[in-house]
């Protein structure tokens, strides 16, 4: 079985469209909720104010980011923290393995982290024999199901109750009729075992401080607390993008990512960790490592345009708003982030051959930047990325085709107007569909009949 | 203590991984403009709309997200109630550095098998409704029973998050834990449960009682 690809999402996306109409019904209603509850939560603060200050931090940390990395690593180890540079997903894997190796780690539970999907933690360790186990409850559900997240916050969003009814039948013994808090009972004392016998917690961090050293997580479960304080190591996988200054930036930061994400005011819990258990405390880790990750984001950072969306905090909301996102959920999109950011950064993370189509996976109607906390110009970007795919001759052909034939007429003014009067009489019903661009979306919809004469010439008329 | 400087394990000085990753960071902002730190949020807060006072304020936001909130005039008061409270808990668990008055006359097991965990919150933050639980009172008190008593003063109540780890910033032990309600996931179908790993019932017990420096009145 060959591994899940940008470059499948077309097929994907019909095969979930078509198959499982049920995926569909899912997601929609999930997005929904979360896009209200965002909504809901936004309208109780000024959340304009507090985009712009989250832009403007965000934005400054990146222009700075060799600064803030020196200072945080320095921060890491005065706290006792083992600081590892990876450069690569190889890189990183190495350094995990190495240390739950030096451990003789055989068991791990892991805290959700998107970081950890889009590197292949799981796979990886397994391999070597550690057996890891996911203990956020919608991760859970995916991994007893073999499946990848289908959303960055909720990963499980594609399943319905029916679904993990028949799942934690099989798997954990539940009744046929169990209600969802008797399936999520199940679920805790399963997973209690896992976090009261394993050597080695995994999480990844949703923000890194950079003048104290302190890793910060949000969660509503417990998993996250979990999994960073019973077992005798933790290892935090941290994106380099994602250092903020001060401890007291994480005010907002925690407050409107929270809201972006599911409307609350805050996440239930948020782990702020600086280190290794010290002496007097009753409990915690004995070693804490940090590995920062490289994988592509420095090349995103160089790209003159593209280097904002390093700003994302993953909250979700752009997919939870987008169109696009809510016919299918994120499995066809091939990667681990899905929706218009996953749209955005797989052509700077992993290239841009390697990320196609995924940049015109969007009708460019511009929900995103209406709900995105730091303020990604999503639409441009995914335009811009457009742009760069025909450059490059990785557009699909009929997007190549229309877009130089609407540059070609668009900059020679007869030309514009002999097609303008063409198009006038083509008859939609037969024509349009053989048409680039035109023709897919003519395959739905007819076209409204032509006004009597043409804006030119009404304009032409008007000023002569 | 845990020693500063490169432990074994982390890169040596060195590394070249390191120093490729710094490269690439400096070459990328060769010609980039800078963007300044924008500088304290001075924005209003979520509080200023709700307009009620400190200690009103944590008590709405925290119940809002499912927790509950106790109030006592003293400690005397708390430890009347506490006696009936706990009673109905066969074992409990209690924090590091929960005073004496504070601590149920009741069997003590394991955080493990413990129905009851008792801490005492070194601070909370008016508008998220959060406890500042520090690890040096027992992290597994305040995650593994499935209910969760935690005493707070109200001279200790902050008005905003920011106050709070402004307060942190200088004695931060090795983890903080802000719980601002009792563990829930919607993962399931998007149905909300609770206590799901960590406790399904967070009681804040409240003691408003001989205000300190920080119990000036907060809101108009």
């Amino acid at each position: 079985m060959s591994a899940p690809r940008p470059g499948g999402y077309r097929a994907a996306a019909r095969e979930v469209l078509r198959d499982r109409p049920e995926v569909r019904t899912s997601v929609m209603a999930a997005t929904h909720t979360f896009d209200e509850h965002r909504r809901a939560s936004w309208e109780e603060i000024d959340a304009d104010a507090w985009r712009d200050w989250m832009r403007d931090v965000k934005s400054h940390v990146l222009t700075h980011l060799d600064v803030y990395l020196e200072t945080a690593e320095a921060r890491l180890e005065a706290n006792g923290v083992r600081v590892h540079w990876a450069e690569t997903a190889g890189d990183a894997l190495a350094a995990l393995g190495a240390v739950a190796e030096a451990h003789g780690v055989r068991r791990a539970v892991k805290a959700k982290s998107m970081l950890s999907e889009e590197l292949g933690v799981n796979a990886f360790l397994e391999e070597r024999g550690v057996l890891v186990r996911e203990t956020d409850l919608g991760e859970y559900i995916i991994q007893l199901l073999g499946e990848p997240p289908s959303h960055i916050v909720g990963p499980a969003i594609h399943r319905s109750v029916d679904d993990c009814r028949r799942l934690f039948g099989e798997k954990l013994g539940t009744a046929p009729d169990a209600s969802p808090e008797d399936l999520a009972a199940a679920a805790r004392a399963a997973l209690r075992e896992d976090f009261l016998s394993a050597d080695l917690g995994i999480s990844g961090a949703n923000f890194l401080v950079a003048e104290t050293g302190t890793v910060a997580l949000i969660e509503n479960e417990g998993n996250i607390r979990l999994s960073t304080s019973m077992p005798r190591v933790h290892v935090a996988l941290v994106g380099i993008e994602k250092l903020i200054p001060r401890l007291e930036d994480l005010s907002a930061f925690l407050q409107l990512t929270a809201r972006a994400a599911t409307g609350q005011a805050i996440g239930t819990y948020v782990s702020l960790i600086q280190g290794p258990r010290r002496q007097g405390e009753p409990d915690g880790p004995e070693e804490v490592h940090v590995i920062l990750v490289d994988n592509g984001r420095t090349r995103l950072l160089a790209d003159e345009r593209a280097w904002e969306a390093l700003r994302c905090v993953r909250c979700g909301a752009c997919l939870n708003t987008c169109p696009v996102y809510r016919q299918t959920g994120g499995h066809p999109y091939g990667w681990a982030y899905s929706g218009p950011i996953g749209a955005v950064l797989a052509p700077g993370l992993l290239g841009l051959e390697e990320a196609m189509p995924l940049p015109f996976a969007s009708s460019l109607c511009g929900a995103c930047a209406e709900v995105c906390p730091v303020r990604i110009p999503l639409p441009e970007l995914l335009v811009y990325w457009r742009e760069r795919a025909v450059e490059a001759g990785l557009a699909p052909v009929s997007e190549r085709l229309g877009m130089n034939a609407y540059a070609a007429a668009a900059t020679r003014p007869r030309l514009f107007g002999a097609a303008a009067t063409l198009l006038r009489h083509v008859p939609w019903e037969l024509g349009g569909r053989a048409l680039p661009v035109l023709g897919s979306w003519t395959a739905q919809r007819t076209a409204p009949p032509a006004a009597p004469r043409t804006f030119r010439s009404l304009w032409r008329e008007g000023i002569e | 203590m845990s020693a500063p400087g490169r432990a074994p394990g982390g890169d040596g000085p060195a590394s070249g991984r390191r120093a490729r990753i710094l490269a690439r960071v400096r070459a990328a902002l060769g010609g980039r403009e800078r963007v300044t730190h924008p500088g304290d949020f001075t924005g209003p807060r979520p509080l200023d709309a709700r307009g009620s006072d400190r200690l009103r304020s944590f008590e709405e936001a925290l119940v809002a997200a499912g927790g509950e909130v106790v109030r006592f005039a003293s400690v005397e008061e708390a430890r009347r109630w506490l006696a009936d409270f706990a009673a109905a808990f066969e074992t409990i668990s209690v924090g590091a550095t929960v005073s004496a008055p504070l601590r149920p006359d009741r069997p003590v097991a394991t955080p493990g098998a413990a129905a009851l965990g008792v801490s005492v919150a070194r601070a909370a933050v008016a508008e998220t409704g959060s406890l500042v639980l520090d690890a040096r009172d027992g992290r597994r008190t305040q995650l593994l029973p499935p209910t969760h008593l935690v005493w707070i003063r109200g001279s200790d109540v902050h008005v905003t998050l920011r106050d709070a780890l402004l307060d942190l910033r200088g004695g931060l032990p090795s983890a903080v834990g802000l719980h601002s309600g009792p563990s829930k996931s919607a993962d399931i179908g998007q149905i909300l449960v609770r206590g799901v790993h960590g406790p399904g019932r967070l009681i804040a017990g409240l003691i408003v009682e001989d205000d300190g420096p920080r119990a000036a009145p907060s809101t108009p």
